[in-house]
């Protein structure tokens, strides 16, 4: 009685599926430190201060692309489709 | 590295609560494989008493008082036969019992607990809580783990209700109360700061976040959080503890916060904890940076660059899929990567702010949509406008492109409208739609408010 | 900073545990005299079992004549009728045997109560379904003697006795024991059983009431196979801190339930094949009556009867799933929970039931509850099969739709629900409305057609989308314009509907806490 919807076409097929990703270590446990303390310089902070890489840590989300006109051509195309089924 | 006495000789003459707690250390290193069994054979069990009182003080000239060393006495009583019980795995394997080595060790711990809350033992020596509590969660769990091969799963006890009770972390759980009257012991004291076993407040907090973690019982961390803050006053700057008790501290405290979707705040802890650590820790920085990459992501809008993850080829990995889809709008793509890396996300716990990337992924795509629109006629004398009327089949046929939709396939405009209105709603694009004309209005002054247009 | 040097900066920086460099300065830090405090809490030596009872002369064997009641017993346990599937003859002979020889030996053969005292087989039956004892315990016995084998028969006779005195643990329960969730509060949220769809009464009957007579019959499945054989499972004992079961003796299907405070009385707990009639009575009744507080009373005590007897098996998931089902149906969503917790666990062990099902549930009470750490767990009890699963998927997707804020996708969803799953949706359905509609009130202008709320979001008939608006903000937002009405999404609009919003989220929140 009960009909399952749209389950047997529920396996996706795998044509340019990314591979799967790498699995990080099993114990995810924090590491106790081989030394206490440390000074500032050895800090992540402090260290990449004294290299000046602490710029560009973070980008945008989002991108001006170069393929702004493919884009566009591809929108008009699906545009039509859109259209027609209405 | 010197033997267990002369680490306590050491100790005790210098003042020095790292030397002392090494004496504690039960391990043997590369550089002296004979360490423990050393210790253990020194004496046996009926002339231990008078063997210890011998050895690390009679023989060292350490002078402390009676009650302080009757204390050592105690802990190294139990401590040697600990070490007896790790000494079979090498000597007698089939004898050796994780089990036995943990009930050794607990005793050791109830000791050094003992030592302290009677006042035998002096604040400087806090360092030795560390250890052996640390050292008792390993125990614990290589316990629990021996323990495993047997049916896991029993009954509580008669009075409850119900059925079923996990004891598969019997002894972690045994471990974590020892280690809970460890932050009590250390948080409560009452003498001057100088002297004070406050300073082992926060490396106690570590290993008790460390357990509830494992025991599922995050929940529990809250305790701990609610009672530092009511003794905060009392408690020195955090900068005054060594930089190992506090960037693992803020660690779990930022990732308490993330797990409650907490995210500006978990971010703050995190960037802290990332900030601060040393800088050769790869593995702890790793772990950072998989809880802080999605905070930002939630809470900036912005992504890791290739910079920040050179070090961390796993991160890359794991994120650049996502980054790269998010960027190019690519909905299709970015579903595939979540659903490719799910079982990874999920057990990292990332799974759900990660989730949230499909919002700006949707964002750029019709940011997309709006720059390919171009510009309405200008009026005279005006530079030049963005069109923006829109149509909603537009955006409609946008999300055909970013989903890959298969020909044939209809798009749900009601959806697509759906998409919309929550990125206004959200603040992600300024405008308005108007339902009776299909038709979206874009704001003329930042329509998608932080990308340039 | 105006605080003191810690201790150990004094000195060596080095690692406690291995390198320590050698060769550093003189101590610069001055060992204070010890000091003295109150908390002088030393560690208490944990509580011993309470020792053995005196010891009874056991075996001086005498030829003995058994009273009446005893043969009658030992027919009764070789009649036919009473033969247990699975429970061997010869097993059940060797049991009757110890009973009656530990009986005579304790010179208990007249005071045991043999009418009530189950027959052998059962005893069997639920030894295996029992805990081992743990060494230590078994000094628990009127018997004195009694060693760890004869539990069943000392358990039986030596009730008030044991319950007290013996704690594994001098600190009792830790908090992580205490409940099986990640999050204690979660088992204390205790709902009051408000049925919203007493309120629904509109005209246009859609899809959703339709569903609404359909969910009604559900809380029983079909294929549900309580009635079998419990006994196939369950068989492996396992260690435990405690106690042998309970054997029960008592005959009646109804029994009230009270906590208990001190070790149950084999008189008034109810042996397996009582609790399967139990339960056959328990459906009818509440297909009759619908009386909730007689039905849940009477679960909760043939749980406790099926724990205390420690029965696992298939059974025990039937009842549990039933238990759930009915509070589902009747929004009782402490008691849910509690079956949740427990059904998780008895899932994991592979004992049978519908684990889907539950799952799906699972997955649709932390959206409600809003449990971020429980929901990644249930996420992560989920295998590749499961995520096939139409019920998984539907709650999978109702709970994306609901991260994503897709509230066209979720109303979609909560239209077409799998199982019982529409009772829980239905507790945070009106909750998503306000904030569909703080959405929609900000994005659109000037005004939706009414009939675009109802179709949207779900509502059975425009009236209803129109009462739900008219409930949470002001008359002036609906209006009548060539001849429809129509909500006017002004920016007073989407205030009033973002501070019904909060106010419904703020809800759950502090439920979640008491």
């Amino acid at each position: 009685m009960s009909n399952p919807q749209s389950t047997t076409k529920a396996e996706p097929t795998q044509q340019s599926q990314p591979q799967k990703p790498p699995v990080l270590e099993e114990d995810d446990e924090f590491e106790d430190f081989p030394v206490e303390d440390w000074p500032q310089e050895e800090t992540e902070h402090g260290a990449a201060a004294a290299n000046g890489t602490n710029n560009h840590l973070w980008e945008e989300s989002w991108d001006d692309d170069d393929a702004a006109e493919d884009f566009s051509k591809q929108l008009k195309e699906e545009l039509k489709k859109v259209e027609a089924s209405h | 590295m010197p033997s267990i006495f002369e680490d306590f000789k050491e100790g005790q003459r210098i003042g020095s609560g790292p030397r002392l707690a090494a004496a504690l250390t039960p391990v043997a290193p590369a550089e002296n494989p004979d360490r423990l069994k050393a210790f253990f054979y020194f004496s046996n069990s009926t002339r231990l008493p008078s063997d210890l009182r011998y050895s690390l003080f009679q023989a060292t000239g350490i002078r402390l008082s009676k009650q302080e060393a009757n204390s050592w006495i105690e802990i190294f009583s139990p401590y040697w036969k600990a070490v007896g019980e790790i000494v079979k795995f090498d000597e007698a394997p089939s004898h050796a019992s994780w089990v036995k080595v943990f009930d050794a060790w607990k005793e050791t711990t109830n000791m050094l607990i003992r030592g302290y809350s009677t006042n035998g033992l002096q604040a400087w020596t806090v360092p030795c809580l560390y250890i052996v509590g640390r050292y008792l969660r390993t125990f614990a769990q290589k316990a629990d783990a021996e323990l495993s091969s047997q049916d896991s799963v029993a009954f509580g006890d008669r009075f409850q209700d119900d059925a079923v009770t996990d004891f598969r972390n019997a002894k972690l759980e045994e471990a974590t109360r020892v280690i809970n009257r460890m932050f009590t012991l250390c948080l409560s004291d009452r003498a001057s700061i100088e002297e004070s076993r406050k300073w082992g407040i926060y490396d106690t907090t570590n290993l008790l976040f460390k357990s509830y973690f494992k025991l599922n019982s995050v929940g529990l961390s809250k305790n701990l959080l609610r009672a530092l803050n009511a003794s905060s006053a009392d408690l020195p700057e955090m900068d005054a503890f060594p930089k190992s008790h506090i960037v693992t501290f803020k660690y779990y405290v930022g990732v308490i916060h993330f797990l409650d979707e907490n995210y500006a705040e978990a971010e703050e802890h995190l960037s802290y904890a990332w900030n601060m650590c040393h800088q050769s820790a790869i593995k702890n920085k790793e772990l950072i940076l998989a809880y802080l990459v999605p905070c930002h992501l939630v809470t900036t809008h912005t992504l890791p660059s290739k910079k920040l993850l050179s070090s961390f080829p796993r991160l890359e990995e794991l994120f650049r899929p996502l980054c790269n889809c998010i960027k190019a709008g690519d909905l299709g793509g970015f579903d595939a990567a979540m659903t490719v890396a799910e079982e990874e996300f999920v057990k990292r716990r990332i799974y759900l702010p990660l989730e949230r990337g499909r919002d700006i992924a949707l964002r750029n795509l019709f940011r997309k949509v709006f720059i390919a629109g171009g510009f309405d006629e200008p009026k005279e004398g005006q530079p030049p406008i963005r069109r923006t009327r829109i149509p909603v089949a537009e955006f409609a046929a946008a999300v055909r492109v970013g989903t890959h939709a298969k020909e044939g396939s209809r798009v749900d405009m009601d959806e697509v409208e759906c998409l919309l209105s929550n990125l206004i709603y959200k603040g992600l694009m300024k405008g308005y739609i108007s339902r009776e004309r299909s038709m979206v209005v874009l704001s003329k002054g930042g329509a998608f408010p932080g990308t340039g247009v | 900073m105006s605080s003191g040097i810690p201790p150990w900066r004094a000195t060596a920086s080095a690692t406690a545990t291995t390198s320590l460099h050698s060769g550093h300065a003189a101590p610069a830090y001055i060992p204070v005299q010890a000091r003295r405090s109150l908390t002088s809490k030393a560690a208490k030596p944990a509580p011993s079992p309470a020792a053995p009872l005196t010891s009874t002369e056991a075996a001086d064997r005498k030829r003995v004549e058994f009273p009446e009641a005893v043969r009658k017993y030992v027919q009764r346990s070789f009649a036919p009728e009473n033969r247990l599937p699975g429970v061997e003859r010869r097993e059940m002979e060797i049991k009757l045997k110890t009973i009656i020889t530990e009986a005579a030996e304790s010179k208990l053969l007249d005071q045991i109560d043999w009418e009530t005292l189950p027959l052998p087989q059962v005893m069997v039956q639920n030894d295996r379904n029992r805990v081992l004892a743990s060494p230590g315990v078994s000094s628990w016995g009127v018997f004195g003697t009694a060693s760890p084998k004869k539990l069943t028969v000392v358990d039986d006779l030596s009730k008030k006795r044991k319950s007290v005195e013996y704690q594994g643990d001098a600190n009792g329960c830790p908090p992580w024991r205490q409940t099986n969730s990640q999050n204690a509060f979660e088992d204390r949220i205790t709902y009051p059983s408000t049925d919203k769809r007493q309120k629904i009464d509109m005209k246009n009957t859609s899809k959703s009431k339709a569903n609404l007579e359909m969910r009604r019959k559900r809380f029983e499945d079909p294929n549900a196979r309580h009635g079998s054989s419990p006994s196939s499972r369950g068989d492996s004992p396992t260690p435990s801190a405690d106690q042998g079961p309970v054997v029960g003796r008592c005959q009646n299907l109804e029994k009230n339930y009270f906590r208990l405070t001190s070790a149950p009385n084999p008189d008034t707990v109810r042996p397996l094949p009582v609790l399967m009639k139990t339960l056959d009575l328990l459906k009818k009744k509440w297909k009759k009556d619908n009386n909730y507080g007689y039905i849940c009373d009477q679960f909760k005590s043939l749980r406790q009867d099926l724990t205390v007897q420690h029965i696992r098996n298939e059974f025990t998931v039937s009842v549990y799933e039933i238990h759930a089902r009915i509070a589902l149906e009747k929004g009782d969503l402490g008691e849910y929970n509690q079956c949740q917790t427990q059904l998780r666990a008895l899932y994991a062990q592979q004992l049978g039931g519908h684990p889907t099902e539950f799952r799906a549930y699972r997955i649709l009470y932390f959206i409600h509850t809003r449990n971020w750490t429980a929901m990644n767990d249930a996420l992560a009890d989920l295998t590749a099969a499961d995520k096939r699963d139409p019920a998984v998927k539907h709650a999978l997707d109702v709970r994306s739709a609901l991260a994503l804020g897709n509230y066209h996708r979720f109303f979609q969803l909560y239209l077409d629900t799998p199982n019982m799953g529409a009772y829980l949706m239905d507790m945070f359905v009106d909750r998503e409305r306000l904030s569909a509609l703080a959405a929609i009130c900000k994005a659109y202008k000037p005004d939706v057609k009414i009939r675009f709320i109802t179709e949207e979001l779900g509502f059975e008939s425009d009236e209803q989308s129109a009462h739900f608006i008219l409930d949470h903000t002001a008359e002036d937002l609906l209006q009548e314009k060539d001849g429809v009405v129509r909500l006017l999404t002004s920016g007073k609009a989407g205030q009033l509907f973002e501070g019904a919003k909060a106010d419904a989220h703020r809800v759950v929140d502090i439920k979640g806490q008491i």
